[in-house]
């Protein structure tokens, strides 16, 4: 059998579902920050046609992605690890550029690249790449600190930004390689006891700023008032439930077209779902998000390899979590952090690394006999 | 490890994620359908700001329908505050269009009218209402008055000037007392409200409906679309019991009768009366309309528009001035006089203390305890009934009645002071426009006023004598010209005692009315048999008879045609001129109007009140009219 009837099969096997859904959560995220934008900038479309670029040279890099089988980016791991480290390594430096107390880019041309998002994409990779390598055995104490490394450095790294949102992705991640991975419940235990240390000590040690955490801390405590963050939050809330049940229709919110509600296009795009498309509109794209975890989930079943599993795995978590973290960030159940919305919050390097995620599955999904 | 156990593991995954996902359904189920409301509401009150545009008011209608208070469009030059901030030569440039030789406008002043906080931030600001001149010049030149703007808006005017301006009163600008218990009812700051008489009695039906304008606010408070308008919807007209005709001729007469009456010499005293002001009220005694409440000294109700100077105002309150602003037809305390002799009357006859043909021998005087009392003007009437005692205004026949009653107090009560309080003296009429509760004297009166006031009143005892000088309507007795003319009015239908009204109904601006104001009768007075007739046909004697005491005021007029009753008074006070007094009705068979007058400081009511009446009798009973004379004491038959 040549090379090229072999490719010819995989992409026979390709999961058109999985496409199909991701595009239309894009084609919703396109409306959103349209309506978003639209009524603030000279050029109405503005963001529109930038986010449309960025979800075209999405699927671009989603289509190479799947192309080569991915056990050959499993041989090439450690040096997509190496070159992430590096990155970050960069970014922090004074080489990166500094946004709103952030530093996380690059700044190319009028574009900025943010390695951090990249990066979760090189983790998910080496993890699968270096746990799926023994699926044997059950994940013994030592592969399992190896792994823990492996995945400490860049979070180390990432905690000097400081972008504490990421490496909570980071964090989660790991947790879900190592549970898939074989790990044993009482490793798993100990080690979740000292994440909940190591979050408590991050918080009291200084490494951030007092508003950073306050920030984190706000939805706790929505009645204090006067912050700029319980503010925001607030406004964020007053939008969603504004929407009610059916929304006030593309164009006709008004917390999204007076600008009460901060970062709308980009980490608050779900106050815009929330006010314009009201709870039906909201949950069609939650119920979108759900079908895209469960065709996941199936490839990671269907996998062919351990590795396989494990990517699937780790791209199910990334969207999991980050879909969840921002959409309840914007509700008042979980922290602020700057997580975006994947395939729907204006940012082409997100939208770039989660087409680049959902490549990897299909990948994996369609080479699932071979 | 086995594909069963990585199975198990998966499903473990899958169970957090569905666990997340129903933990975000769950806080989306609260926030968009249980807490929408409140945060819908939210939403607006951050985003869209509400300007308000007074509604016109309605108008107020004579019984005819005639136009007694109106509305005018004036042009009103408003400036937008952020321009003008903006734009530092804009305020000099008003005030050289708006400045005129005598009345210069300053650049400090418009900056003054700007900081009017009574204007919401984003509502125009008026600064001043400005001719048809100024209006062309500021639209043919938009580029040299940007943010300036002209706006219509209606204002108060008086057809008929001062005609029944206390009864009508005036509208201001709402008050914090004012506004504090409206805030529900949608009353801004800088809105217009109706300060007294008709105007405030029935604001709620004269008000109408302010405009609104909903504009969009963004988070800087920068402002947007306008996304929703409401117009102003004007006010319903009133329509008042008042007619139009009968109060011109109720406030000419009072006017020149006190004229007279300062041409006139009072020998009394040595000088000419001075008559500052009087009262006038007439009534339909059938349902207690009010037909004319006139008070004079007046006022201009239109100096109230755009505010009054704090001066004028207190021109308008100062007794030097005598107080134009008080209403003395519903407000003014006087004491009555001998026209009180219907209530010591009524109360004798009903309670059965005399009967219609009790005489009583009128020696000129009567001794009580070791006081003499006499007749006013000291003639001796001989044997009287009640009948001829009111006819000529006999007093030693009520003091005779005071004091029998006060000596047989353990039987009757306090029978006077009751039967005043039935005819509804010494309280609060009800009449919507407010008036004074008036004074009805007796023991506790006055032990109270004692309390309060030991000086001015060193007897907290009540004796006789006071009970003599209450059953001729004199001593701490105070009435108000309505009270008297609807205790009168009450004689007059046969003892329905109506609470007197001044609005029939409220109409809508093409006429269709929208709800009725109907007569209010309060209580009965009830007549033995005979006794109304008796005292009727004393109160006829009185312009009729040759002893009556004002047959000289009505000299020639034609009773036959249209037969009058009445009754004269002259009220003594303390340092000052006597009050006069005279309440008629008519026609005395089958009575339509009551026609009560007080002149302050007038002597005799048959020599300045009488006449007063007498011309205004002449207007209702469409008679020839003469015109209003003051009779000289020496003329005038009559004493009291």
């Amino acid at each position: 059998m040549s090379a090229g009837n072999a490719r010819d099969n995989n992409w026979r096997h390709l999961d058109v579902s999985l496409v199909a859904a991701v595009l239309s959560i894009a084609a919703i995220g396109l409306i959103m920050v349209y309506s978003a934008t639209s009524q603030k900038t000279t050029d109405p479309r503005f963001y529109l046609k930038r986010q449309l670029v960025f979800v075209a040279a999405g699927l671009g890099i989603m289509v190479l992605t799947a192309t080569v089988d991915y056990r050959v980016y499993r041989d090439f791991a450690p040096f997509v690890y190496l070159g992430t480290v590096a990155g970050l390594g960069l970014v922090v430096s004074p080489v990166g550029a500094s946004s709103k107390g952030h530093q996380a880019w690059f700044a190319l041309g009028t574009f900025q690249l943010q390695p951090s998002e990249i990066s979760k994409m090189a983790l998910i990779l080496v993890l699968a790449a270096y746990i799926g390598a023994h699926r044997e055995s059950e994940l013994n104490l030592r592969r399992l600190i190896t792994a823990v490394i492996l995945a400490g450095v860049p979070m180390a790294l990432i905690m000097l930004q400081p972008d504490i949102g990421t490496d909570l992705v980071f964090g989660c991640i790991l947790a879900a390689a190592l549970l898939i991975g074989g790990a044993k419940p009482r490793h798993l235990a100990v080690l979740g006891v000292v994440a909940v240390l190591g979050v408590a000590g991050v918080l009291k040690s200084g490494v951030m700023q007092r508003y950073q955490v306050q920030r984190l801390t706000a939805f706790l405590d929505p009645a204090s008032s006067g912050q700029a963050s319980t503010y925001n939050l607030n406004q964020s809330k007053i939008a969603i439930g504004a929407g009610g049940l059916t929304g006030t229709g593309l164009g006709r919110g008004l917390q999204t077209k007076l600008s009460f509600v901060p970062e709308q296009h980009t980490d608050f795009v779900f106050t815009v779902v929330g006010e314009e498309l009201g709870f039906v509109g909201s949950s069609l794209l939650l119920l979108l998000f759900g079908f895209v975890l469960w065709r996941i989930w199936r490839a990671a079943m269907l996998a062919k390899d351990a590795t396989g599993t494990l990517i699937c795995v780790g791209v199910l978590t990334l969207l999991a979590f980050q879909v969840f973290e921002n959409v309840g960030m914007t509700m008042g159940i979980m922290p602020i952090t700057g997580i975006p919305l994947p395939f729907v919050s204006y940012g082409g390097s997100a939208i770039v690394a989660y087409f680049l995620g959902i490549g990897l599955v299909l990948n994996v999904h369609m080479r699932r006999f071979s | 490890m086995n594909a069963e156990n990585l199975r198990v593991r998966l499903a473990a995954l899958g169970v957090i994620v569905v666990t997340l996902f129903a933990a975000l359904f769950a806080r989306l189920w609260y926030l968009q359908v249980l807490e929408a409301a409140p945060l819908r509401v939210a939403a607006q009150t951050n985003g869209v700001r509400l300007i308000y545009t007074p509604a016109p008011r309605g108008r107020i209608l004579d019984r005819q329908g005639r136009v007694l208070v109106d509305n005018k469009l004036v042009d009103e030059l408003t400036v937008d505050r952020a321009v003008a901030k903006k734009q530092p030569d804009l305020l000099g440039r008003l005030a050289a269009l708006l400045s005129a030789p005598a009345k210069p406008v300053t650049i400090e002043s418009l900056r003054l009218a700007l900081a009017d906080d009574r204007f919401g931030p984003l509502a125009p600001v008026p600064v001043a209402v400005v001719g048809s001149d100024v209006v062309i010049h500021v639209k043919e030149h938009p580029d040299e008055f940007p943010g300036v703007d002209i706006s219509e808006v209606a204002e108060r005017v008086y057809p008929h000037g001062l005609l029944a301006a206390h009864l009508l009163g005036y509208v201001g600008q709402i008050n914090d007392t004012e506004l504090a218990p409206r805030k529900t009812l949608g009353y801004l700051p800088g809105d217009q409200i109706g300060k007294s008489g008709i105007e405030s009695a029935y604001e709620s039906a004269l008000r109408g409906k302010p405009g609104v304008t909903e504009k969009e606010v963004d988070s800087h408070g920068k402002v947007g679309a306008t996304i929703g308008h409401e117009d102003p919807v004007q006010g319903h007209d009133v329509r008042l019991t008042i007619d139009l005709d009968i109060q011109a001729l109720a406030e000419g007469s009072l006017d020149q009768g006190l004229q007279a009456a300062r041409a006139s010499y009072d020998h009394k005293g040595g000088n000419l009366f001075s008559a500052p002001a009087g009262a006038v009220v007439v009534m339909d005694p059938r349902d207690g309309s009010v037909l004319a409440l006139a008070s004079n000294p007046a006022y201009d109700p239109a100096q109230f528009i755009n505010g009054i100077p704090t001066a004028l105002f207190q021109q308008l309150e100062d007794p030097a001035n005598n107080e134009p602003l008080t209403d003395r037809a519903t407000s003014g305390l006087y004491a009555p006089g001998s026209n009180f002799k219907l209530i010591t009357g009524t109360a004798a006859l009903v309670r059965g203390l005399i009967s219609p043909d009790t005489s009583i021998v009128d020696n000129g005087f009567i001794k009580v305890g070791g006081q003499v009392f006499h007749n006013a003007g000291a003639s001796a009437n001989g044997t009287v009934n009640i009948t001829h005692a009111i006819t000529v205004s006999s007093d030693v026949f009520f003091y005779t009645l005071g004091a029998n009653f006060w000596n047989a107090r353990n039987q009757y009560g306090l029978a006077i002071q009751d039967m005043a309080r039935e005819y509804g003296l010494g309280q609060h009429t009800g009449i919507v426009i407010g008036d004074q509760a008036g004074r009805v004297p007796g023991p506790d009166t006055r032990k109270k006023l004692h309390e309060q006031n030991p000086v001015a009143f060193p007897n907290g005892q009540w004796f006789t004598g006071d009970n003599v000088n209450l059953a001729v309507g004199q001593g701490e007795l105070v009435v108000t010209p309505l009270q008297l003319a609807n205790a009168y009015a009450t004689f007059a239908n046969g003892g329905t005692v109506w609470q007197p009204r001044v609005a029939s109904a409220v109409v809508d601006q093409n006429g269709t009315k929208i709800s009725d104001i109907a007569p209010h009768a309060v209580r009965q007075i009830i007549y033995p048999p005979g006794t109304h007739q008796a005292m009727l046909d004393g109160f006829v004697g009185v312009v009729a008879n040759g002893d009556g005491t004002a047959r000289t005021a009505f000299r020639g007029f034609p009773l036959d045609r249209f037969p009058v009753a009445g009754k004269t008074g002259t009220a003594q006070v303390t340092g000052k001129q006597d009050t006069s007094v005279f309440t008629a009705f008519a026609p005395a068979n089958a009575p339509q109007f009551v026609v009560t007058v007080f002149e302050e400081q007038a002597g005799f009511g048959a020599s300045g009140a009488a006449p007063v009446a007498r011309h205004i009798l002449e207007g209702l009973g469409n008679v020839p009219g003469t015109n209003i004379i003051y009779i000289p004491a020496n003329e005038s038959s009559q004493t009291n």
